[in-house]
């Protein structure tokens, strides 16, 4: 609730009555359209002196991927979609009403994050087993890290037949409310490190936490 | 030949080939097609086992080898593809069995979500399965195996393209989750109309699931399809270790497991991730003796969308008529300006007010009918998820539209005339579907049932000529005006009840024809529908907002024993509070106070629509627009410009605006009075981009301002809005994009519209665009909100 509220842009403002009730009916409507699916695969990976991450068959380069990777040993690959029927939803709602449209495609997201979360937890369970400790987890796009490294992501996680994630040409993904990330599993366990939004470069967003 | 082998004995197909390639050496994200240039010893080995552990189908090394997904520059597809069915054929041989092997083209996934939802156009993906399945013939495959589908859509691509293009024998499997669905929401019986519909010769079910799993799947496929089941399930379910995924159920176990399968009805059998030649080896000699089957014929009368199947003949359906230009000012006019927004809307409400099937008509003498009923089918299925019913007398937009169509349609229709049937069935034919059948000829229509019932059985007849069953054949019996025909309604009733009796098939009809040119027509309408329903009406195209035949659809089920524990009646007239009541919307009650402005400012949709109407009575249009309704949007824009007022709040004052100028509209229309408009604006979302909430936004903001938008949509290519800016003379464009990735797309749009329409200013907007970025690209205006883009397209226009 209070991370849709703040995707509608109402940074740290409350949401009026109307909105709060709309909001509400959106989880509900949501949670109907909603065929939520996850996948993770994990894999060894090394950490060049440079840092340069190889794992999985990858080079991954990046500056910002390697300050979160750091000293991790583990790499889960990650992916995760709401389904099409919440496209499906919103579409339909941007003909009729597009303040409906505008708060489902916030709640959406809420929701995304949240179930992204929720996986992540499960993971972080298991590979505690290990005495590994989860990262925050890492998107293509995030920092420096190329939006293109989602191919060979999803390639690699088979997204498409697992569960259904596609990307376009253009690498936005289908359906729309999914995420490919990132995460990195280390023997030290650390201190609440700086999270997506927090680590992000764009400090005047209007998103900002 | 393999066809005809099909359903009479038990066909044994191989096992996973990935996994086995994985513990090869295979690398994760590798290319497993690569293999058969790469590695052919390997290949050619694993399918040799296969035979010898007594597989009769082998399938090539080609699941991801099409254009769109694979792509490597140092071999040519083609190459792969024909290199692939070699290695099965020369495996054949090596294995020296004293049995027939037939070789099957793998065909799978495209790994693409097709448009509308994604950005894979039918045709696109038509075309890389179609010259896949030509390479495959070429190299002498015996059948195409197309499998792991999880949409419709892309199956329906894929079966046309093997059908249309090859003489082969084409199999197709599909992917279910536990629910038995695939992942893009289609049960089953939607799966296996669309297949039947397209002929395929073997359909059934592999990956996802261990055998045990896939159970509830199977009784629905036996249940439903009257055509050979393929089962190929996975090793269980997958499990993961060190990076790499593996099953685990052994062969033994799977092989029990398949046993049941057989015995259920599966006459096509193998495995499929994680099952190794051992699995298949066990599978035959467990399950050699069994006595198969043949699938029985089954009568259902199924019409689908990508999610959803209808079934004819059980209770009365609701075929919803109102997306249809005849007699209605407004549609016309909408289907003129291309105003697909308001053909979905009227989709839209059809179902929310309870139709099963929605009737699509887009025919008007001055348009391009084939091009309009394309596009109208593909935007209603990307909003509505119920089943269309394809009503054209142009073959050639009902061909278009049952070629881009999204399951097994409905289509209206065919008649008795030799003509008509020459025309329709070879359609149906080719693409599948239900078609309609009226009962008149060319000696026109019969005035008794006698005249129409031979009429139907005429066309039943017919069509069977072309391999139609009659499943696949709704009767219209034809209402005729009881003001010009006293004897009318009682001869269609009688016509109803002896096609349902006689001839055993369903029946459709047009039921408001019945009152034409009497007063106070919904009240025979709705007796008339009841009457109908109980002769044996299959389904009633009606106006699904209409109360009187709603009541009298409601009160059918109920009587009927059709409506459960009469669950659907009680639920839909036991008061409950309306949504607006539940989010605080409709607080005005007509003679409360609340002015019209209030209501925009409050984003109150239907109050402002209600207090319009009181206005009107005494207040000319134009002075209403300038004085309640652009100074209440003003203020609010102002509110959100300040930061007091959210994007929400402004579009629910957009909305409230806008349901307020659909009641003026509708009077300044009788009196002739225009409302001026500022300019035209040009918006869409730029080529590889398909998100488009951002441009909507701006659209209704703009359409309040008294501007006329041209909505291009989404992924729309440089060249179509080039086009269209010239074409219509238009001075804004304005362009939006989500990612860095198709702000490509966006900057290339500018440079085309410089060149070739160098007068035309260009606004941009969207997630990841900045003042600096904007600038970059070369955009004339950099709109931060959509309050921005309304200031700027205002400034230009004054």
């Amino acid at each position: 609730m209070k991370e849709a509220v703040r995707y509608l842009g109402y940074g740290n403002n409350t949401a009026d009555e109307r909105t709060c009730a709309m909001i509400q009916e959106s989880f509900t409507e949501l949670e109907r359209a909603a065929d939520p699916r996850s996948i993770c695969r994990i894999f060894d990976m090394e950490q060049d002196a440079d840092g340069t991450i190889k794992a999985a068959n990858m080079k991954l380069v990046s500056k910002s991927l390697s300050r979160n990777l750091k000293g991790c040993v583990r790499l889960v690959l990650f992916g995760a979609t709401l389904g099409i029927g919440v496209d499906h939803l919103i579409r339909r709602s941007s003909v009729t009403d597009m303040s409906r449209a505008v708060i489902l495609q916030a709640c959406a997201a809420a929701l995304l994050e949240e179930y992204c979360d929720k996986i992540q937890e499960e993971a972080g369970k298991e590979l505690e087993k290990e005495k590994l400790y989860l990262r925050p987890r890492f998107s293509p796009g995030y920092g420096d890290f190329d939006i293109h490294y989602q191919e060979p992501i999803m390639r690699i996680l088979d997204c498409a037949k697992t569960i259904g994630l596609s990307m376009t040409d253009g690498y936005m993904m289908t359906p729309t409310k999914s995420v490919t990330a990132l995460i990195g599993a280390s023997p030290i366990k650390e201190r609440c490190p700086a999270a997506g939004c927090e680590a992000c470069s764009k400090t005047d967003c209007e998103y900002r936490r | 030949m393999i066809t005809e082998r099909l359903g009479k004995e038990l066909l044994y197909f191989d096992g996973g080939m990935g996994t086995l390639l994985q513990e090869r050496g295979l690398a994760p994200g590798e290319l497993p097609e690569m293999w058969n240039v790469t590695h052919p010893e390997t290949i050619r080995e694993i399918h040799r086992k296969y035979i010898e552990a007594g597989s009769d189908i082998i399938l090539t090394n080609t699941f991801g080898a099409n254009a769109l997904k694979f792509h490597d520059e140092s071999s040519s597809l083609e190459d792969i593809v024909k290199t692939a069915v070699s290695h099965v054929k020369a495996a054949v041989r090596e294995a020296g069995a004293d049995r027939p092997v037939y070789t099957a083209l793998d065909i799978g996934p495209t790994g693409k979500l097709l448009a509308p939802m994604g950005d894979l156009e039918f045709e696109t993906a038509y075309e890389a399965f179609r010259e896949v399945a030509k390479w495959g013939e070429e190299a002498g495959a015996d059948l195409i195996h197309i499998e792991t589908m999880s949409d419709t859509y892309e199956l329906k691509a894929a079966v046309l393209a093997a059908k249309e293009n090859t003489s082969l024998p084409v199999f197709a499997t599909t992917i279910y989750d536990e629910r038995g669905k695939l992942l893009t929401g289609a049960n089953v019986p939607s799966v296996i109309a669309l297949l039947e519909g397209l002929r395929a010769d073997a359909i059934g079910i592999n990956c996802g699931m261990g055998p045990d799993q896939m159970m509830p799947v199977i009784e629905e496929y036996v249940r439903y399809s009257s055509l050979p089941l393929i089962v190929k399930p996975n090793a269980g379910l997958p499990k993961q270790k060190d990076g790499m995924t593996y099953y685990d159920i052994s062969p033994e176990v799977f092989a029990d497991q398949m046993h049941r399968i057989v015995s259920a009805g599966a006459c096509i059998v193998g495995g499929c991730c994680g099952t190794t030649p051992e699995h298949i080896r066990a599978v035959a000699e467990l399950t050699r003796d069994i006595t198969v089957t043949p699938p029985q014929e089954k009568d259902h009368t199924i019409v689908s969308s990508y999610g959803q199947s209808v079934f004819l003949g059980c209770g009365s359906k609701i075929i919803g008529e109102r997306i249809n230009p005849t007699g209605k000012k407004r549609f016309k006019q909408a289907l003129k300006e291309r105003d697909i927004d308001y053909i979905l809307r009227e989709g839209i409400t059809q179902q929310d007010n309870g139709a099963h099937i929605l009737d699509v008509n887009v025919g008007l003498p001055d348009i391009d009918e084939a091009s309009m009923m394309k596009e109208a089918v593909k935007a209603l299925q990307s909003v509505v998820n119920l089943p269309l019913q394809i009503d054209t007398v142009d073959a050639g937009a009902m061909e278009a539209a049952l070629r881009i169509y999204n399951g097994k349609a409905m289509v209206n229709s065919v008649s008795g005339k030799k003509e008509s049937m020459d025309q329709v069935f070879p359609l149906i034919r080719r693409y599948g579907g239900v078609v309609i059948g009226l009962t008149l000829d060319e000696s026109g229509i019969p005035s008794d049932a006698d005249g129409r019932i031979r009429i139907a059985e005429k066309i039943i007849k017919e069509a069977e000529r072309y391999g139609i069953k009659k499943k696949d054949i709704v009767i219209d019996a034809l209402a005729m005006t009881i003001s010009s025909e006293p004897d009318g309604a009682k001869v269609t009733l009688e016509t109803l009840r002896r096609l349902r009796q006689e001839l055993g098939v369903n029946t459709v009809l047009g039921v408001s024809n019945i009152s034409f040119g009497l007063p106070a027509r919904p009240v025979i309408n709705a007796a008339f529908y009841t009457m109908a329903m109980m002769s044996g009406l299959s389904a009633g195209i009606i106006n699904p907002s209409s109360e009187d035949m709603m009541k009298a659809w409601y009160a059918y089920h109920a009587l009927m024993g059709l409506d459960e524990n009469c669950e659907a009646y009680i639920g839909k007239y036991t008061q409950t509070l309306s949504s607006d009541e539940k989010t605080g919307g409709a607080q005005h009650r007509p003679g409360a106070s609340v002015t019209l402005g209030e209501c925009i400012e409050k984003g109150l949709k239907e109050d402002a629509s209600a207090r319009t109407r009181e206005l009107i009575k005494d207040k000319e249009p134009l002075d209403i627009i300038n004085e309640e309704l652009i100074p209440a949007l003003n203020h609010v824009g102002e509110g959100f410009e300040k930061g007091t007022v959210f994007l929400p709040q402004l579009l629910m004052s957009a909305e409230a605006a806008k349901s307020a100028f659909a009641v003026l509209k509708e009077k300044m229309d009788i009196s002739g009075e225009v409302r001026e408009k500022l300019g035209t604006v040009i918006l869409a979302t730029v080529k590889g981009d398909i998100h488009d909430i951002g441009k909507n936004i701006v659209k209704v903001l703009l359409e309040n301002y008294s501007f006329d938008v041209i909505d291009l949509g989404k992924d729309v290519p440089p060249e179509k809005i080039v086009e269209t800016a010239l074409d219509k003379d238009v001075r804004l464009v304005g362009l939006s994009a989500l990612m860095t990735t198709t702000v490509v797309s966006m900057e290339e749009t500018i440079r085309q519209l410089r060149e070739k329409a160098p007068l035309c200013k260009v606004m941009v907007g969207g997630a990841v665009l900045n003042q600096e970025y904007a600038d970059m690209i070369g955009a004339d205006f950099y709109g931060k909100d959509a309050m921005q883009s309304v200031h700027y397209a205002r400034k230009l226009f004054s």
